[in-house]
């Protein structure tokens, strides 16, 4: 589904977005593209205002860190995942794929 | 060796003695294309007795309690780069023991360091060795929250809270001093400045190598099965790459290396790369040192692929040209008056009580090293690759760690160099053997080499002192 020219998403940016009922966050870490569930799966707050760094996103309320690739939690108090979305850029538009 | 020579040996005063029959560290960079700095060509050596070291220090449990109690509350610590918090609001949580720390940007040019524990009930407000940004901290357990300055920002319920002075709840702070991009921590409000405690003359050296124009390119963390102090006396010298690593010393004045203290917080090693050790007199040509030639960073010198020999030319010398000009084509940096030792050889620096600075370009790393919190017979051992920012380039990101398993080599760490990586796998073999000969050890003490392991020594020497708590 197309959610998002590519040249509104520059490095180091943050759009959240709702895409077919998802709170979704698109991610561009130094031109690397990725789309994740925007709720972090630890007290479900909004990761958009969170720090992005090398491959990971901090949810700002507790600090929990998510893995950008797979979604993998990878410090408390976090434990569970979140979703990533299969992404892709097809004439300057970004396309994620979310299954109802 | 004639009567003469044996003479000269036995009169010398304890500490005088050099490697016979080979040239000083001085000498082969007086000899060398390219002329060596100031900080280079000196030397501090000062002998410090020749008893034994008691080995206490690594084998008992107690005395690893001694020293959460009184050495790492009272020295400075490398937390974490300056790269690792850029902007207003990140955090980087550094543990020691079962300490930690929340060293925060509070300002554009202001780190605090603030203790990992919420005020409430004690809870850790961010998880250790984690990363990430901040408007606040608040607590997972019942939302307890301080502003990223530390002031306290809100007592949940607190109606039921009318003894808690939000004044009084600011989180508390550990001292925080920046220097070459490194921050440092220290838990004691009495301790001297960082400059005072590395001391003028090591402070112009570290001065004069722009470490805060480095990124991190590569992190690899890993327990090592020893004493964090054995870990860190196994690097301070260069008597063991004969016997340890017999493929670097075809490459290196081992022992003819250089050793000088400065103060009772800095030593160091100068040990020249592309020269024979004395060891091996007669045994090796130039071609073949300057095939075995190890590079501690040789992807950033665009491979490793070595031509010939120049007819007549040393291999250091050969080395050095090299070098300077792959590097100079991989970084975009002038290096035309960087001298040849600065390029080739192995600058070793520690900080006490666990940091090691690399400046060269050959051998451009960060060590640290922690205790293992729950066992005093492991540690976590970290090895930073350094590089230096392109010029007019946008610093990239640090690294993340690359986390290894106790069992794994260090050649598995993606980006390690292959030569590295078994150069360290060598030494961690010792290590366990070393911890374990020690505990089944009928001898009270270590014996250590005047001059050679100079650097152990002045190490344990600090270590004792902070222990015994005397200042």
């Amino acid at each position: 589904m197309r959610v998002l020219r590519a040249s509104e998403l520059p490095p180091n940016a943050r759009k959240p977005l709702s895409v077919a009922g998802k709170a979704i966050l698109l991610c561009n870490l130094n031109g690397q593209l990725h789309a994740v569930s925007n709720i972090c799966s630890h007290n479900d707050k909004p990761l958009e205002r969170g720090r992005l760094g090398n491959g990971w996103i901090a949810c700002p309320t507790h600090g929990a860190r998510f893995d950008l690739a797979t979604g993998k939690a990878m410090c408390l108090p976090a434990v569970q995942p979140i979703a990533v979305y299969e992404l892709r850029v097809v004439d300057d538009w970004i396309e994620v794929l979310v299954n109802p | 060796m004639n009567d003469t020579t044996i003479v000269k040996l036995k009169d010398l005063p304890k500490g005088e003695a050099r490697c016979p029959g080979a040239p000083s560290t001085q000498q082969i960079i007086a000899a060398d294309k390219v002329a060596a700095p100031g900080w280079v060509r000196s030397e501090s050596y000062h002998f410090m007795g020749d008893e034994d070291i008691s080995k206490d220090r690594y084998i008992d449990a107690d005395y690893a309690k001694k020293e959460f109690a009184n050495l790492w509350t009272r020295t400075w610590q490398f937390a974490c780069r300056e790269e690792h918090v850029p902007n207003v609001g990140d955090y980087h949580v550094y543990d020691i023991g079962p300490y930690s720390f929340i060293i925060t940007r509070v300002g554009e040019n202001e780190i605090r360091g603030y203790y990992n524990a919420c005020l409430h009930r004690g809870t850790k407000l961010r998880a250790s060795g984690t990363e990430g940004s901040a408007e606040e901290f608040k607590c997972s357990f019942h939302g307890w929250s301080w502003n990223i300055d530390g002031t306290h920002k809100e007592t949940v319920c607190h109606w039921d809270f009318p003894h808690v002075d939000p004044k009084q709840y600011s989180l508390p702070q550990v001292r925080v001093e920046a220097m070459w991009g490194f921050v440092f921590i220290n838990m004691d409000a009495n301790a001297p400045s960082f400059a005072d405690y590395v001391g003028p003359e090591a402070k112009s050296h570290f001065d004069k190598w722009g470490l805060e124009d480095r990124y991190i390119y590569l992190h690899v963390v890993k327990r090592l099965p020893c004493n964090w102090k054995l870990g860190i006396d196994a690097f301070l010298e260069a008597y063991h790459v004969i016997e340890t690593h017999p493929q670097v010393a075809i490459s290196n004045a081992d022992a003819n290396s250089q050793y000088d203290t400065y103060g009772e917080h800095v030593n160091r090693f100068i040990s020249p790369l592309g020269v024979l050790s004395p060891h091996l007199y007669g045994q090796y040509t130039e071609q073949d040192i300057f095939d075995q030639f190890t590079i501690g960073d040789s992807s950033a010198m665009g491979g490793s692929a070595k031509p010939r020999l120049p007819e007549g030319s040393s291999a250091r010398t050969a080395m050095a040209e090299m070098f300077r000009g792959m590097f100079e084509k991989a970084t975009g940096l002038d290096l035309s008056k960087m001298s040849d030792s600065e390029l080739l050889d192995a600058f070793s620096y520690t900080v006490f009580p666990n940091v090691f600075l690399w400046p060269g370009i050959s051998l451009p790393l960060v060590y640290r090293f922690r205790p293992d919190p729950r066992d005093h017979r492991k540690c976590i051992y970290e090895v930073f690759f350094m590089r230096p920012i392109p010029p007019g380039g946008t610093r990239p990101m640090p690294a993340d760690p690359i986390r290894l398993d106790d069992h794994q080599s260090f050649c598995e760490a993606p980006g390690m160099d292959p030569a590295f990586g078994k150069i360290l796998d060598q030494d961690t073999d010792n290590l366990v053997l070393q911890q374990e000969g020690l505990e089944a050890s009928a001898k009270a003490g270590l014996t250590l080499g005047n001059y050679q392991e100079i650097r152990v020594r002045h190490f344990e020497r600090a270590v004792d002192k902070y222990v015994a708590k005397t200042s």
